[in-house]
């Protein structure tokens, strides 16, 4: 259809449109492109097409239509325009109708993409609004679409009275237009788009929790939220990356150094870098007491990878960290009480630690006495001295403040104003110059329950504890616990410990333990004085068996062997041999400790000096000698008769046979047979008189008299009897024997075995003086006691014994006698005891007194008796 | 043998010179037996006092040397039986204890001289002679 053909169809309207030039038609492209590019949105860019196109061209009507939410129907837009005509029904009409795609018009014009002409409406098939149309005299009608790429987006239309053939030039300058209608649909649908986006990043940006700077190559901040402008004390200032951390106060993690600006994460990630997780303490005049911040930073890039920027977020993480700090602070003071440093450092570490949780905090550590009546300082760096002094010792009760109310009460006590508290009364002027006002004290309890002390917090304003406070005061509390529950224990086993090693000194003990494994030992100081060790001297095995008397060394060592061998124990008594060659006797005493897989760990014991208690046992068994040899000497005194008849007897004969053969000679008749025999005589006696003489100094010789050897008691009985035999003549008394033939024999000293026989005999011989000469009788007996002793029993019938206790004669100067020492028996007693035997005595049963005594059979003997 | 001898020579002679000599230890009983046989006298020992008393009654002892301390029998006890069993014959005490009790019995019972052992050969011999009424030694 050609311009022309348009202005004549147009010619006879009521508006003079039919010429339209060519130049027209551009012109009123021009317009509508521009006016449409000024529109500020879809809905009055569309109303500018419709109006112009029917304002410039004379058609009628100009309607929109637009799919709907799903785009399963196009329905009737809000715009439209309509000429001098009255057209209202039929807008009526299309305001109510909807298209399916290719239904009417509109329809049509959705599915094909395509303009449609429809020359009358009244004549076309597919256009359900004919009624209307007819009614208002509507013939000709065009359909455009509008479309944003290959989609639809709307539908216009445009309607004449007169009927019109298709006008191709119209409908591509209508066409030309909607096509300007869809690039500023488009534009302003990107321009609207953007700016909502927009909208939300900055509602983003200013509500966020976390800190976004972002900058662009050269630093300059092109982001810098209202919490950057919080966390950093100030708004975006524009100046050279390496003054960001003195001005904003950006500091490492020691909170001193400046953060290198070329390590900041924000520089860092302009220089195309990821950075995670970098912590940075920030402190400036808005933030005095500084806030940690957590920083993640990213390269910013265009599509092509250029580097355009960084961002970097940033967190505050001060609770965190704070709450981090006050664990290790915890950790801190657990590991002070577990290194064992001493307890006022840790309490003092651990009031500063609560101290620091919170602002105009003070607090104290007050400790129980273990009278459990009195307090004393514990802890309290920040309470003024003259308070810490006052309260040093004071009592506690029921109204003694509020740590001793707490501790006497076993409960927390909070005192919100200690100027009017009655509990307070005791010490209002001490807490008004120490300018405190409340006081919360809660006892410390051991994990038993025992009052160990008081935790208490102070303030300036009268109140009660918050919950952060009352967290502070539990944290506070159980670590005080542990601390003086601690200490207590380490002072009991202290005390325990030097009680055990004094107890160890006093007795002369020396503890020990000997690793062999290890081939180390260890000794206590006591040890290490009893076996003359250095006290820093390494100890082995080795070294402490070096120390034992070299006659002994290798039975020690084989007993320790055994021990070891058998996991069992060790018992020795041996000298020591000391440098400097001072000796001495100890008693070891050892014992072997085994894992719990029963592999030798250890062997354990003590050694006591016992020097000075042998040294007393040598001089009483000297004395014992010394005592037993007097003995002797005695009965010697009291053998008179024996000894002077024994030796009398060969001496006479002796002299006798002398003055014969002397007599013999002078008168020259010598019986030549006569004196050989005469002088072997002589010589046989001397012989005789020397047995006698050294029988007598065997007795009252003090060495060798404790040399044993194995003997047949019946024989020693003979040969006493036989050195006694003349002092039995001379009291008229008869001494017979009763031997057993089958007597085990004895290991024994002879010399102490006949001074015991002789003692029994010679007291015997005193007990029958009295009586009249027919009844002085001695029985000797002897007797096998089941061949494994031997028995002997001395027996007469005198006045007997002390009827009480007949055992009294062994006793110390037990005596009947008038002449005795009272120490012969005692003697006896002590002389068959260290022979392994023992002796008693009892009253025979018609009369007279009966002393027995046995002795062990001599190793290997018993068994020889018994066959 | 040798003692056989003696004694051999000592029974030629007659009673009236023989010595009894009673002391229950062989070695001096020996020994004064030879004493005495040096000075030319007959001796009978006597080694228990028991066979002397029983000899004693059957011969004619002068004189008997009594030891005090025996065994058996003390010389006391022989020398109380002596006066009983033979009146006549005279002792002499050898002992070898000095005891004044026993020398003042032994003197009280008849005894003629008291030796405590060991004693001069001398004084001795003298006595024995005193007793059996010879001549003293020079």
């Amino acid at each position: 259809m050609s311009e022309r053909e348009i202005i004549e169809k147009k010619s006879g309207e009521h508006r003079e449109t039919a010429n339209t030039s060519r130049e027209e038609q551009i012109n009123l492209l021009q317009s509508i492109t521009m006016e449409v590019a000024a529109a500020s949105d879809l809905s009055s860019a569309l109303e500018i097409v419709l109006r112009r196109v029917c304002e410039k061209t004379g058609w009628e009507l100009g309607q929109a239509w637009v799919p709907n939410r799903d785009k399963t129907l196009l329905v009737c837009g809000p715009v439209w325009f309509c000429g001098e005509a009255d057209l209202k029904h039929f807008r009526a009409v299309s305001e109510k109708s909807h298209f399916q795609p290719g239904v009417g018009l509109p329809g049509r014009v959705w599915k094909s993409k395509q303009p449609v002409w429809i020359e009358d409406v009244g004549d076309d098939p597919n256009f359900p609004r004919t009624k209307a149309a007819k009614a208002v005299g509507l013939k000709t009608a065009v359909g455009i679409p509008i479309l944003t790429g290959d989609e639809v987006t709307a539908v216009i239309e445009f309607f004449l009275c007169q009927s019109r053939s298709e006008n191709e030039r119209l409908v591509n300058v209508i066409a030309s237009v909607a096509a300007q209608l869809d690039l500023a649909i488009e534009r302003r649908t990107a321009a609207e788009e953007l700016s909502r986006t927009n909208d939300i990043l900055r509602s983003v940006l200013s509500n966020m929790g976390d800190a976004v700077i972002v900058a662009d190559k050269e630093g300059k901040f092109l982001v810098f939220n209202p919490m950057a402008e919080r966390m950093f004390g100030t708004d975006a200032l524009q100046m050279p990356s390496n003054e960001w951390s003195h001005r904003y106060g950006l500091y490492l993690p020691d909170k001193a150094s400046l953060f290198p600006h070329d390590q900041l994460p924000l520089t860092r990630s302009i220089r195309g870098e990821e950075v995670n997780d970098v912590e940075i303490f920030v402190r400036h005049e808005k933030a005095p007491k500084g806030l940690w911040t957590r920083v993640n930073g990213r390269p910013l890039r265009d599509l092509n990878g250029e580097l355009l920027g960084g961002v970097i977020v940033c967190r505050d993480i001060t609770p965190i960290k704070e709450e981090e700090f006050f664990r290790a602070g915890q950790s801190r003071v657990l590991e002070m009480i577990a290194s064992d440093a001493p307890l006022a450092d840790v309490l003092t570490s651990l009031v500063l630690l609560m101290e620091g949780q919170a602002e105009g905090l003070r607090c104290s550590i007050l400790l129980l006495n273990r009278d459990g009546k009195h307090v004393r300082h514990g802890a309290a760096p920040n309470l003024p001295e003259v308070y810490v002094k006052a309260v040093d010792g004071a009592p506690i009760g029921p109204r003694n403040g509020s740590c001793g109310t707490a501790m006497y009460t076993r409960k927390p006590v909070v005192v919100t104003d200690v100027m009017t508290d009655p509990l307070w009364a005791d010490y209002r002027d001490l807490a008004r110059i120490s300018g405190l006002n409340a006081c919360w004290s809660t006892p410390i309890l051991s994990p038993q329950g025992e009052v160990l002390g008081s935790f208490a917090m102070y303030r300036e304003e009268k109140r009660g504890p918050r919950p952060e406070e009352a967290r502070l005061t539990e944290i506070a509390t159980h670590i005080a616990g542990i601390a003086i529950d601690r200490l207590r224990q380490q002072e009991t086993l202290r005390e325990r410990d030097a009680r055990i090693s004094f107890a160890a000194e006093s007795a002369d003990l020396a503890f020990w333990v000997i690793y062999p494994e290890q081939n180390t030992a260890w000794m206590s100081d006591k040890g290490r004085v009893i076996y003359g060790f250095d006290s820093k001297l390494p100890l082995t095995r080795e070294l402490l068996v070096s120390r034992v008397h070299p006659d002994e060394r290798a039975a020690v060592r084989a007993a320790f062997d055994r021990a070891c061998a058998s996991h069992g124990i060790f018992e020795s008594e041996h000298r020591l041999v000391l440098p400097y060659g001072k000796t001495r006797w100890v008693i070891v005493r050892g014992r072997c400790l085994e894992d719990e897989h029963g592999s030798l760990l250890e062997l354990i014991g003590v050694t006591i000096d016992v020097s000075a208690q042998k040294e007393s046992d040598l001089q009483l068994q000297i004395q014992r000698e010394e005592l037993a040899h007097l003995n002797r000497v005695a009965l010697m005194g009291e053998m008179t008769a024996s000894v002077a008849h024994e030796l009398n007897q060969p001496l006479t004969a002796i002299a006798n046979n002398a003055s014969a053969a002397r007599r013999f000679l002078e008168r020259g008749n010598v019986d030549p047979l006569l004196l050989p025999q005469l002088l072997q005589d002589m010589v046989a006696d001397s012989h005789r008189a020397g047995e006698v003489i050294r029988g007598i100094r065997a007795l009252v010789r003090k060495d060798k008299s404790v040399v044993r050897s194995v003997l047949n008691l019946n024989a020693v009985i003979a040969d006493t009897l036989r050195l006694v035999s003349s002092d039995v003549l001379l009291c008229e008394s008869v001494v017979t024997t009763e031997m057993d033939h089958n007597l085990p024999q004895v290991e024994a000293a002879p010399v102490q075995i006949q001074q015991v026989l002789l003692n029994l005999i010679m007291n015997s011989l005193d007990a029958v003086e009295a009586l009249p000469p027919a009844e002085r009788r001695i029985i000797i007996s002897t007797r096998s006691l089941n061949g494994e002793s031997a028995e002997v029993s001395v027996r007469d019938f005198g006045t007997g014994l002390p009827k009480d206790r007949p055992d009294k004669v062994f006793d110390h100067f037990f005596s009947t006698k008038q002449t005795g020492m009272g120490m012969g028996l005692t003697i006896v007693r002590s002389i068959i005891e260290t022979h392994g035997g023992k002796i008693s005595a009892e009253n025979a049963p018609d009369r007279g007194a009966r002393f027995f005594f046995h002795l062990p059979a001599a190793r290997g003997d018993s068994k020889s008796q018994a066959a | 043998m040798g003692d056989r001898a003696i004694c051999m020579t000592s029974s030629e002679k007659s009673d009236a010179e023989i010595v009894c000599l009673v002391d229950d230890d062989l070695s001096v009983l020996k020994s004064i037996e030879r004493l005495l046989a040096s000075d030319g006298l007959s001796v009978r020992r006597f080694n228990k006092p028991k066979e002397f008393l029983t000899y004693v009654q059957a011969h004619a002892v002068p004189l008997v040397v009594l030891d005090i301390w025996m065994e058996e029998m003390s010389g006391l006890e022989v020398l109380a039986q002596l006066g009983a069993l033979s009146p006549s014959t005279r002792a002499i005490i050898i002992t070898g204890r000095e005891d004044p009790t026993v020398k003042l019995t032994a003197i009280q019972s008849g005894a003629v001289a008291f030796f405590t052992k060991p004693f001069d050969d001398h004084q001795f011999l003298n006595a024995v002679r005193g007793a059996l009424a010879l001549h003293p030694i020079e």
